[in-house]
């Protein structure tokens, strides 16, 4: 081993530790990561104690690290079903009192859970370990230039192949695309959760639907394919998260155009991990990244809505707060009249079904 | 090590059995046949179970129940909040039986108290038999799965098919780009060998959607053909998205796999054994038939095999490249690890895969003899 080599190696080992201390946040990446670093840890009082590392979500990790005992994320950002899954097993801390006491209050005293419930969320386990972040949603979008005549802007024009010819772009498993093609069967939006709870067979039916455009889709993976495919016209239209096709709007120029009807909100959580070795400092990161100032903050930097009601008018009242002087509100999933034609994803009943649902889904995609 | 847990989670079902103890107890003294419920005491002794468990340790079990059948975790979720509700105001119903139905309906419904059979043992092989598409049904047969949920043998025969069509493409392809790299003087061979090594060190990620942008639709591939003439605009071949791209694609990724050991074996076969046999006779066909193969043979299993290897776990490229053909085991695994956390099913899914490696290594030991394998 070479002289240099073993100094490194010493040093690493050495030096490790001091590194360790600040507060390491797993996240999703890309510009997502981003606008947090933007909105919450520059924000903070001392930003340089916030680190982002990336991962591709799942609590596999965070189980892995639990079960060791060698925790070394602290906070990790989930969708609402690993917030649920986390906090029952345990790979989350309870902190519900904590939420209680030290959450920054709305502007008339609420309290985060009641900003929540004021934005039409219901309480589920995850809100006893973690604190919301923002809605994000699974929508439709297209290239206007590709419908010179009548453009579509249902879920049903989605799904009609013969009036609107051309390719589809969907992703390869199965949360949003069932809720998307029950509105297409003619199901309201915001009483799809419920048929799909309480109905027998409800999922048969939207399987049916799914038959209808099977022989024109093309399945995407990775979060940045369907804006590739609208782009390169290997599809007309195609299914995306609604924050990326906000920044091809806003930052790069492009124009394309929005079906919110049958959108599906999901939410995203920012929780505290078991054992975690910062767990004060994490905390105190939590309460500030869920002030509604932060979740407002968040918005001028990608089109995801803050969960906390509050941070709504702030938006509102501070337009222009997209980049260059742009209106974001238009390109905010929450606003009051498309939720009334949004689906609001069961984070319950996908963990409940979530697995038995996606091994349907790969056979149906496979056959 | 590692090896060994896996193999052990596959079969593991005890955290749960420390959790429901005198329920799976009594539960396994009901008589099926006779009676259409569990009787009193199973419900009973569930009530007490979930009134002084510990929540953790109940949440565990949660996630493990809802693999058995989907529902669990809310139906005892519900259940639970109800109880602490009893147990706080102490006051204990009568029937544990009725109050629980009260509860929630679903525990009037068979099927629940069915699929809680699968867990009642410190042992399971059910996740065995869920990696290749069968269940237990009430008496713990074996049975089919649902026919609209059956994934896992069509994904097992896809992922051995492309496993091996990529190991031959990728022989025929390269042994004569390896037996030009061993047999062109050494100033040309060196320049070519970077042709075979820039890829290799090149990001899979960047190969992958390199491939993309050349196989699309609207792609280089079908631009040209369709410039040249030779397809209809409305003709165009869909390359990608489909088998064919996870083929080219791996194809592509791991050639340099079969190429290196095999350049290696070749490099130092004498080339006077082909002049040898052409001058003792044999036409140059017949020279490198019975010459020269047999010495590159080596090189072949060795290549073969790293790429068969490499192939039968892979999921990155064939999930980007592959539209709905791309979910190999390997995707599934990833899946099962990440999101569903069912660490049973993962595991058997990994010891079934590694079951197929040990088979394919048996048989080469057979046939070629395990001596036989070089790399250089």
């Amino acid at each position: 081993m070479s002289k240099l080599l073993k100094v490194f190696l010493f040093a690493s080992f050495v030096f490790a530790p001091f590194a360790a201390s600040a507060v390491t946040v797993a996240s999703w990446g890309g510009a997502y990561t981003e606008s947090q670093q933007k909105a919450y840890a520059d924000t903070y009082s001392d930003p340089s104690s916030i680190v982002f590392e990336n991962y591709n979500g799942g609590l596999g990790e965070v189980r892995a690290q639990v079960e060791s005992g060698s925790v070394t994320w602290d906070l990790v950002d989930v969708l609402p079903g690993d917030a649920i899954t986390g906090c029952d097993e345990g790979l989350f801390e309870d902190i519900s009192s904590e939420i209680a006491s030290m959450g920054v209050p709305g502007p008339d005293g609420e309290s985060i859970a009641e900003d929540m419930e004021n934005n039409g969320l219901e309480y589920h386990s995850g809100w006893d370990c973690c604190v919301p972040q923002i809605f994000w949603t699974y929508v439709v979008f297209y290239d206007p230039d590709a419908f010179p005549g009548e453009k579509p802007d249902s879920m049903a024009d989605f799904f009609d192949v013969e009036k609107f010819p051309g390719k589809r772009g969907i992703h390869t498993w199965a949360t949003g695309i069932v809720e998307k093609a029950m509105v297409a069967d003619g199901v309201e939006p915001n009483a799809v959760p419920t048929v799909l709870e309480k109905q027998t067979g409800a999922l048969d039916r939207a399987f049916e639907k799914l038959d209808t455009i099977k022989d024109h889709v093309v399945f995407w993976s990775s979060g940045s394919k369907p804006l590739e495919l609208v782009k390169s016209g290997e599809v007309v239209m195609a299914i995306a998260y609604n924050g990326r096709v906000g920044a091809a709007n806003l930052a790069e120029g492009e124009n394309f155009e929005y079906i919110w009807e049958g959108q599906v909100l999901d939410q995203e959580y920012l929780c505290l991990t078991t054992g975690a070795p910062n767990r004060d400092a994490a905390l105190d990161f939590m309460m500030h990244a869920s002030s509604p100032t932060s979740q407002a903050l968040q918005a001028k930097y990608i089109t995801y809505g803050p969960m906390r009601a509050s941070g709504i008018p702030i938006i509102v009242e501070g337009e222009p707060w997209g980049p260059g002087g742009v209106d974001i509100m238009p390109h905010m999933p929450n606003t009051p009249e498309r939720l009334k034609v949004s689906i609001v994803s069961d984070p319950q009943w996908w963990s409940d079904n979530g697995a038995e649902i996606n091994e349907r889904y790969a056979a149906w995609m496979g056959n | 090590m590692p090896i060994g847990d896996m193999l052990l989670r596959s079969v593991d079902d005890s955290q749960i059995n420390t959790v429901f103890p005198n329920t799976f107890e009594e539960y396994k003294k009901w008589d099926k046949e006779k009676d259409e419920l569990p009787p009193e005491e199973v419900y009973k002794a569930l009530f007490q179970e979930l009134a002084y468990g510990d929540k953790i340790q109940v949440g565990r079990a949660l996630t493990r129940m809802n693999y058995s059948k989907s529902g669990w975790k809310s139906l005892i979720k519900k259940t639970s909040r109800a109880i602490k509700k009893v147990v706080k105001k102490e006051e204990f119903p009568d029937s544990y039986k009725e109050f629980l139905i009260e509860t929630n309906e679903k525990w009037a419904d068979p099927t629940y108290w069915y699929a809680m059979g699968q867990m009642i043992n410190n042992q399971t092989s059910i996740y065995y038999w869920n990696a290749i598409d069968r269940t237990f049904d009430q008496e713990l047969n074996v049975v089919q799965q649902d026919e609209d949920r059956r994934v896992y043998v069509q994904t097992w025969l896809k992922t051995l098919k492309v496993s091996i069509y990529v190991t031959v493409f990728c022989l025929i392809l390269g042994f004569p780009v390896a037996h030009l790299l061993a047999n062109l003087p050494l100033r040309y061979s060196n320049l070519l060998m970077i042709f075979v090594l820039l890829p290799f060190w090149t990001s899979l990620l960047v190969r992958t959607t390199a491939w993309i942008v050349m196989l699309q639709q609207k792609g280089v591939i079908n631009g040209v053909l369709v410039w040249l003439g030779i397809l209809n605009d409305d003709g165009r071949i869909a390359m990608v998205y489909n088998e064919t791209g996870t083929l080219i694609a791996m194809t592509q990724i791991l050639l340099p796999f079969m190429i290196l050991p095999l350049y290696s074996v070749m490099r130092v076969i004498p080339k006077s054994h082909m002049r040898a046999a052409q001058n003792l006779g044999a036409k140059p066909a017949m020279a490198f038939w019975r010459v020269y193969l047999p010495q590159t043979i080596p090189g072949m299993s060795a290549g073969g095999l790293l790429v068969f290897v490499l192939a039968i776990g892979y999921f990155i490229t064939p999930e980007l490249v592959g539209g709905k053909d791309g979910k190999l085991i390997g995707s599934w695994i990833a899946y099962h690890l990440k999101t569903t956390l069912n660490w049973g099913l993962t595991a058997a899914l990994g010891a079934i895969l590694l079951g197929f490696m040990l088979i394919f290594y048996w048989l080469y030991n057979k046939i070629v003899g395990i001596d036989n394998i070089k790399l250089g």
